[in-house]
């Protein structure tokens, strides 16, 4: 009734008005209507206002969540720096380091597919049990598939069969770790994923031609950098090597966007320790827009990483390899310093390692073999050893300047000494006879440091050596350089053991024996400082510059020896290697060296051996070039001597550098 | 009226089903029709080549004797120097293996060579592939290396019963391992998106950063036979510059290839006479 009411009154409106839309009567009439109008009016009010409060007023908010949800950033380390000798020849660079690499992202159809297959077989597998289960045994429903295990399995044989098409290339047999996909998955997923690592150029190239370019296959060939060192062993323990590490979190940008990091490379010892922060390139940076899984979309930014800082450091890699090659197989270390300029002409020390085997990562045999053989140490400044008669040279000065030894004092040496009722031997059996500072130097003579020691006292001796910085580092600028220098003293004694001092403990100083302890690294300033009648040698690894070395302050003070007194020392020096010196297979032709050898008994390895040194420079005339020789005994069968051991490899040493600089070696010297 | 419409609508929904039924079908029966088609094509541009070498043919018959005298002499000449060239090769080869038995090295990767006559080029690919007239007939494999007097021409990725298929050096889709001449240290070749007829480019990438050219002397890319598919030397292009890449420390450049590409008429395919070993029996 009530429809054919409003019918005929339609049909009659349409008639009356035809021009008039179908509400247009209930206008401002109906309040049911009126009610919906200002409903929605209202409704509508409070939307625009919340959306213009977000998109106006809390815009920055948003912001920051949009970019956290949407964008991830991945940095990448720079290369490092390289690293020169002094005449410019590259001793630590950079190599590629190729990887295959696959991006998850590519294969999320794969991953689906697969799994797809995989539950449809869980599922298969599960019924048929079901099935041939007794009825009463039977569970109340079916039981269903480990849903997760399913999918990494599905994700691990995808990945695999792109690893076994590498290793079909290559020749390879790798495999993929389900824990390293899981790794990656949680904390890399930005990152590609390593299939395998440090490929040879070989491989590379294989890869390369064989494998089609993106998106052909999402296997990519990845290159990055790895430490190089062309001169594999030499320097090793100098230069050092790095070892791959996180970035640290203050390294992130803490903008709230997450943030995937390439490993950067650390310096672990050695030169690329010391300077790690000149060596370190410049990080750069990616943005990447990423979808609702987190799988990368389009590239916003993209600051390229640059490369550290390069490095020129004062080593000669000839006379490393001439210092490296004469201590052989034999444990040891060689030092040649520039006598003028404190600059380290070459630091080795046996045994060594070869480098590139560290890089791009330590193989955990290579560690545990180069533990085994003690090989990680620097010899050259992380151990201290006895000097021996080396020691001789600094007991021959304290007593000049003490007034003690004159170039008339003179000791009977019979071949033993007696110091209360301790009987000391001097190396001649049947002594060297009357003998004066040169004779004592050139033989060796024990006999006469004794006396000579018990003469001045240990005060006496012990403040010369500090004089010297013999209790002291050098300073040089690599790390881990021991703090175990001994110069012994009353106080030192009574502390360390609780004892006192005894006369005998003088007469074992005065010969370089007991408890004092020095580094190659040390005799060898100590040798350069002799030369330039100064008291302390700054070393240096860092190449000076021509300005630089006009005027090196190396600190400390003058010798404080009379002319006639250095030349007594120095008449020494030059006879050790000569003819009749104990030092003798030191001497070259027509090139003047000076030198004292030393042997010293030393517990290694729980074992008593022999320590053989050699200390000296050249040419005399206008000394340039300070070397330390250190041979360690490791049996005690090893009869090693200064002369005989440690000698030959100084004399490599300063053939080598007339070899090198025959202008800096003399006008005799034939090159 | 509204049938009219359907009707105007009928090939569109032709269209779109056709485009559904091969949407679904298997990538088997796919990849199948896909070669029948290569083969059932193959006949007639076989035929339009043998026509064009007919033509040819004939046009060559119209030079007069004095044109085909002078041209045999300058053949002749041309025949001579290469004969020089041949025999100085040939000394410097028996040299070069008498060297490698006496320091017991191994065996160089060895090929056997086919010239085949390009037989179609399409002008909606005309730098990523072309079509060579010899296919499984002469034992063409897929992967072998293709060549020409200027260089590397590709590789070949279809092999079918009288044809073949091959991907050109200008095809983003080719890569390959090179070198730079005096070098031996491998980078990255790849060929890229080329502009309409424009001389063909291409990308090098991880050329190490001591590595210098410009424009007036550039470096010449060349092939090396790490990757095993092409032999070492063989012409790539030239690297009129370098720029510093993403790594911060490789560079990476762009490729100038043979303009000679743009009119093959012939090319020689390297058939390898070893199966190629694994990278770690290669010493």
């Amino acid at each position: 009734m009530r429809s054919s009411a409003w019918t005929l009154n339609r049909k009659a409106s349409l008639f009356v008005k035809p021009e008039m839309e179908p509400l247009d009567h209930h206008k401002g009439e109906n309040p049911r209507i009126l009610f919906f109008i200002w409903l929605t009016l209202a409704l509508t009010a409070i939307l625009i206002s919340g959306l213009a409060w977000r998109q106006l007023i809390d815009r920055d908010a948003y912001e920051v969540i949009e970019k956290r949800q949407t964008e991830r950033r991945i940095l990448k380390p720079g290369p490092r720096g390289d690293v020169y000798d002094r005449r410019g020849r590259l001793l630590v660079g950079n190599r590629p380091h190729y990887s295959a690499v696959v991006y998850l992202d590519d294969l999320r159809p794969e991953f689906r597919s697969r799994y797809s297959k995989l539950l449809k077989t869980a599922r298969a597998v599960i019924n048929e049990r079901f099935n041939e289960m007794p009825p009463e045994e039977r569970p109340d429903s079916l039981p269903h598939p480990d849903y997760n295990k399913l999918q990494w399995q599905a994700r691990k044989e995808v990945i695999q069969q792109y690893l076994d098409q590498i290793n079909a290339i290559t020749g390879r047999e790798d495999r993929l770790k389900e824990s390293q996909l899981i790794r990656h998955f949680n904390e890399n997923l930005l990152l590609p994923l390593p299939l395998v690592r440090d490929l040879t150029p070989n491989q590379y190239a294989r890869l390369v031609e064989q494998i089609p370019p993106p998106p052909g296959s999402p296997i990519q060939i990845h290159t990055d950098t790895a430490r190089y060192y062309p001169y594999r062993e030499l320097a090793a323990h100098l230069l050092g090597y790095v070892q791959n590490k996180n970035l640290a979190p203050e390294e992130f940008p803490n903008d709230g966007i997450k943030t995937f990091a390439f490993q950067k490379k650390v310096g672990r010892s050695g030169l690329e320790a010391s300077f790690n922060d000149e060596l370190t390139g410049t990080t750069g940076r990616e943005l990447w827009r990423v979808d609702p899984l987190g799988f990368q979309d389009t590239r916003l930014e993209l600051d390229a990483p640059q490369q550290g800082q390069s490095l020129n450091i004062s080593i000669d890699i000839d006379l490393q390899r001439a210092a490296e090659t004469a201590l052989g197989e034999r444990t040891g270390a060689a030092v040649a310093l520039d006598i003028h300029t404190g600059e380290v002409l070459a630091l080795a020390s046996h045994p060594t390692y070869n480098q590139n085997h560290l890089s791009p990562f330590i193989p955990q045999a290579t560690f545990d073999q180069i533990n085994e053989t003690g090989a990680w140490l620097n010899r050259a400044l992380q151990l201290s050893y006895p000097p021996g008669s080396t020691f001789k040279l600094l007991t021959a000065i304290a007593g000049m300047r003490h007034g003690s030894i004159d170039p008339e004092t003179t000791h009977h040496c019979s071949g033993v000494y007696r110091v209360g009722n301790r009987v000391f031997r001097c190396h001649a059996r049947n002594g060297h006879g009357n003998v004066q500072l040169a004779d004592a130097i050139e033989g060796s003579c024990n006999v006469f440091f004794y006396a000579e020691g018990l003469s001045m006292g240990i005060d006496v001796l012990s403040a010369e050596a500090q004089r010297f910085g013999l209790d002291q580092k050098t300073g040089i600028e690599l790390p881990y350089e021991t703090k175990r220098n001994i110069v012994p003293s009353k106080e030192w004694k009574r502390e360390a053991t609780g004892s006192g001092w005894v006369p005998g403990d003088t007469a074992n100083t005065a010969i370089g024996q007991g408890f004092l302890l020095a580094t190659p690294l040390q005799m060898a300033c100590f040798t350069a400082s002799l030369a330039r009648n100064e008291t302390r040698t700054r070393p240096t690894i860092l190449a000076r510059s021509p300005h630089e070395s006009e005027s090196v302050d190396h600190g400390g003070e003058a010798l404080d020896l009379t002319p006639r007194q250095r030349a007594l020392l120095w008449q020494g020096m030059e006879r050790v290697t000569g003819r009749d010196g104990t030092g003798r297979l030191v001497g070259i032709d027509d090139f003047r060296t000076a030198g004292k050898t030393g042997t010293a008994d030393f517990r290694a390895h729980g074992k008593e051996v022999n320590l053989a040194w050699f200390i000296g420079f050249a040419p005399v005339e206008n000394p340039q070039i300070a070397v330390a020789v250190m041979v360690e005994g490791t049996e005690e069968s090893q009869a090693y001597h200064g002369g005989s051991t440690a000698g030959p490899i100084a004399k490599d040493l300063f053939l080598e550098f007339i070899k090198q600089y025959p202008e800096r070696a003399g006008k005799l010297a034939k090159p | 009226m509204a049938k009219l419409r359907l009707e105007k609508f009928k090939p569109l929904v032709a269209l779109a089903a056709f485009l559904l039924f091969w949407w679904i079908l298997p990538a088997s029966v796919k990849s199948f029709t896909r070669l029948n088609l290569a083969e059932f094509h193959a006949p007639a541009w076989l035929v339009t080549t043998k026509i064009d070498q007919l033509s040819d043919f004939w046009a060559a018959r119209n030079h007069s004797k004095i044109e085909l005298l002078e041209a045999g002499r300058d053949l002749a000449r041309t025949n001579a120097r290469y004969q020089v060239i041949a025999q100085r090769y040939q000394t410097l080869e028996e040299e070069i293996e008498r060297l490698e038995n006496l320091l017991a090295l191994p065996p160089h990767q060895a090929f056997h060579h086919e010239v085949a006559r390009v037989i179609r080029r399409d002008l909606n690919a005309w730098w990523q592939h072309l079509l060579i007239r010899k296919g499984r007939d002469y034992q063409i494999p897929v992967g072998a290396a293709v060549i020409f007097s200027g260089g590397v021409v590709g590789r070949v990725v279809e092999v079918y019963a009288y044809t073949s298929r091959v991907e050109l050096v200008s095809s983003p889709r080719f890569r390959m391992a090179a070198s730079f001449e005096g070098d031996s240290r491998p980078v990255v070749y790849q060929g890229r998106i080329q502009s309409g007829f424009a001389p063909p480019r291409g990308e090098v990438s991880d050329v190490p950063q001591d590595l210098l050219t410009t424009s007036r002397s550039p470096l010449s890319l060349v092939s090396t036979q790490l990757g095993g598919t092409f032999p070492a030397g063989l012409k790539i292009g030239t690297v009129p510059w370098l720029a510093p890449g993403s790594t911060g420390i490789f560079q990476t450049g762009a490729v100038e290839l043979d303009e000679r590409l743009h009119e093959l008429k012939e090319v020689t395919v390297l058939i390898p006479l070893l199966a190629p070993e694994a990278s770690s029996h290669v010493h």
